[in-house]
């Protein structure tokens, strides 16, 4: 499982299945549905995704009937669950593109294997999070 | 059970024991795509060209590597006069010292690293606490066990030395006039320098301090240049690539290829020591054992506190990079997770760079492959690394195959 190196990123949860390899190849949004309901698209900047890179993702977020949900915030944690360990670097939401649309810089990778990203999100006192889970 | 039931009854399973432990490795016949992919990502083909450094604009300015050169040599660059950069980082052991801790001008903390191919990491020290290869240039000059000079009598030689003078202006503009600068002084020194260095005016503090990061700067213009040669196994890894997933017995031994397999597979050695240059450069605890009567380094833990407090940093006043450039070190990582983390070296050359680990502990590389095999319980914060299993065969297997990348000194 951890043999396989770049480009691949391999959704293990969500509707983004049917796209899963599509991450290493083209820039495309990946879909994750959030505990209250509302989908969060990831892009990242980095395409393909490789190891020991710093990027940065795209977080489009938007509600059930696909209007985007400006003004969240979020607390982006991570790591490998196979390794006991987070992520080797702490990244942040540094703004909102546009409405919905947030930058979520300062990823970096430096491991093949599978990886947990949890988004922790709030909107006010609303809290809502969603998670991915994907192999490098 | 007659003698001679008896002596087949023992002789066999001797004999087949025999035959276990003695035979040749056989490595399957054919790498799949994933291994040969792994393999190929190893290679120094793959090795891109050195990340830019936005925080020193005369990275890859040649006059700069020129004077970065020199200086690295150049034993005045110690209070002692006797010790230079290359004194501990010495080319013919690919830029180590043979030591298990360093020796300047005193006994150091810990084990001397190699450079070859040290710009391609965002950090520096085994515990990061540098955030670039000129703001590390810096600190063992102005260490009082390691080079131990001081801002203003380097600063003082170069504005003194015609030629050092000539090379510097020519890239960094007009040194402080050598009639202002005094003889010591440093904000970091002993209370002599620190004396000095308080009693000059914050004008020429500042341009002393300029000058001697632009030293620094040099220095790494220098060092971005040492890069590992090429190895056996990249011939190997460039075969593999051109040729499908075919294994080229010819091109190693079969012991080397069978400690290749494990070095991607079950020993699990490839998580970390990845890439071109065998490291992901980032900071790991392994439940390494502290020297006997010292205490655990922190690693890290203090690293990232140390780099963001430096002011020789990617934000700070005497960087060349926009805010927007300091990735690194903005979104570089804090917690307790980090205590006793060291940074993964690379692995090219490390038949040649003995003895190992942050303080060389280990003298022999048997002895490095003994403790992951054990996965020892970290005496501060945790190991990440779990028991392997191997059998001593496997563990030389694995040593085999270091040895296949080793390269000729640049």
């Amino acid at each position: 499982m951890l043999r396989r190196l770049p480009p691949a990123l391999v959704f293990l949860f969500a509707p983004a299945l049917a796209w899963a390899q599509a991450w290493g190849e083209a820039r495309v949004d990946f879909t994750v549905i959030t505990g209250g309901g509302k989908r969060l698209a990831i892009i990242s900047e980095l395409s393909p995704v490789e190891i020991n890179r710093m990027h940065n993702w795209r977080l489009r977020l938007t509600d059930g009937a696909g209007a985007p949900v400006a003004g969240a915030r979020f607390e982006v944690r991570g790591g490998m669950p196979d390794h006991d360990h987070g992520l080797p670097t702490s990244p942040e939401v540094t703004g909102e593109l546009e409405p919905g649309v947030y930058l979520l810089q300062g990823l970096r990778f430096h491991m093949p294997g599978r990886w947990l990203i949890e988004f922790g999100i709030r909107l006010g006192d609303d809290a809502d999070g969603a998670s991915l889970e994907f192999e490098l | 059970m007659n003698t001679r039931a008896l002596a087949i009854s023992i002789f066999l399973p001797a004999a087949a024991i025999l035959v276990w432990l003695l035979a040749p490795a056989s490595p399957p016949e054919r790498w799949n795509e994933s291994e040969a992919a792994l393999i190929a990502s190893l290679s120094l083909s793959a090795l891109p060209q050195p990340p830019p450094d936005p925080s020193n604009a005369a990275a890859d300015d040649e006059r700069a590597a020129r004077l970065g050169q020199r200086l690295f040599f150049d034993l005045r660059l110690s209070a002692t006069g006797a010790v230079s950069c290359a004194s501990c980082h010495r080319p013919e052991l690919a830029f180590t010292d043979g030591l298990p801790i360093a020796l300047g001008t005193g006994p150091g903390r810990r084990h001397t690293p190699g450079l070859l191919g040290v710009s391609y990491s965002p950090w520096f020290y085994w515990d990061g606490r540098r955030d670039s290869q000129w703001a590390q240039a810096l600190t063992p000059l102005e260490t009082h066990f390691e080079q131990g000079a001081d801002r203003a009598a380097i600063i003082r030689l170069l504005a003194t030395d015609t030629e050092y003078q000539a090379m510097y202006e020519e890239i960094f503009g007009a040194l402080p006039d050598p009639a202002r600068l005094p003889d010591s002084a440093s904000p970091l020194g002993g209370d002599s320098q620190r004396e000095a260095w308080l009693s000059l005016g914050p004008g020429l503090r500042l341009e002393i301090s300029t000058a001697f990061a632009n030293t620094g700067k040099a220095l790494a213009a220098y060092q971005r240049k040492l890069l590992p040669g090429r190895s056996r196994f990249d011939d190997y890894a460039d075969a593999v690539a051109r040729d499908g997933a075919a294994r080229q017995g010819d091109m190693l031994g079969r012991e080397e290829i069978a400690g290749l397999d494990l070095f991607i597979g079950e020993a699990q050695c490839i998580n970390c020591h990845n890439g071109p240059l065998f490291t992901n450069h980032e900071f790991h605890n392994t439940g390494i054992l502290p020297v006997f009567g010292q205490l655990p380094s922190l690693g890290r833990f203090d690293g990232v506190r140390l780099a963001r407090g430096d002011p020789f940093n990617c934000l700070g006043e005497f960087s060349d990079a926009a805010p927007g450039d300091c990735a690194e070190l903005r979104f570089a990582r804090d917690g307790n997770e980090l205590a006793g983390a060291h940074k993964t070296p690379g692995l090219r050359n490390v038949t040649l760079t003995a003895p190992y680990m942050h303080t060389g502990q280990f003298t022999t590389l048997a002895e490095v492959m003994r403790h992951y095999n054990e996965a020892p319980t970290a005496i501060l914060g945790h190991n990440e690394a779990k028991p392997l299993g191997l059998s001593g065969r496997q563990m030389r297997r694995l040593e085999a195959f270091l040895h296949t990348l080793e390269a000729a000194p640049p």
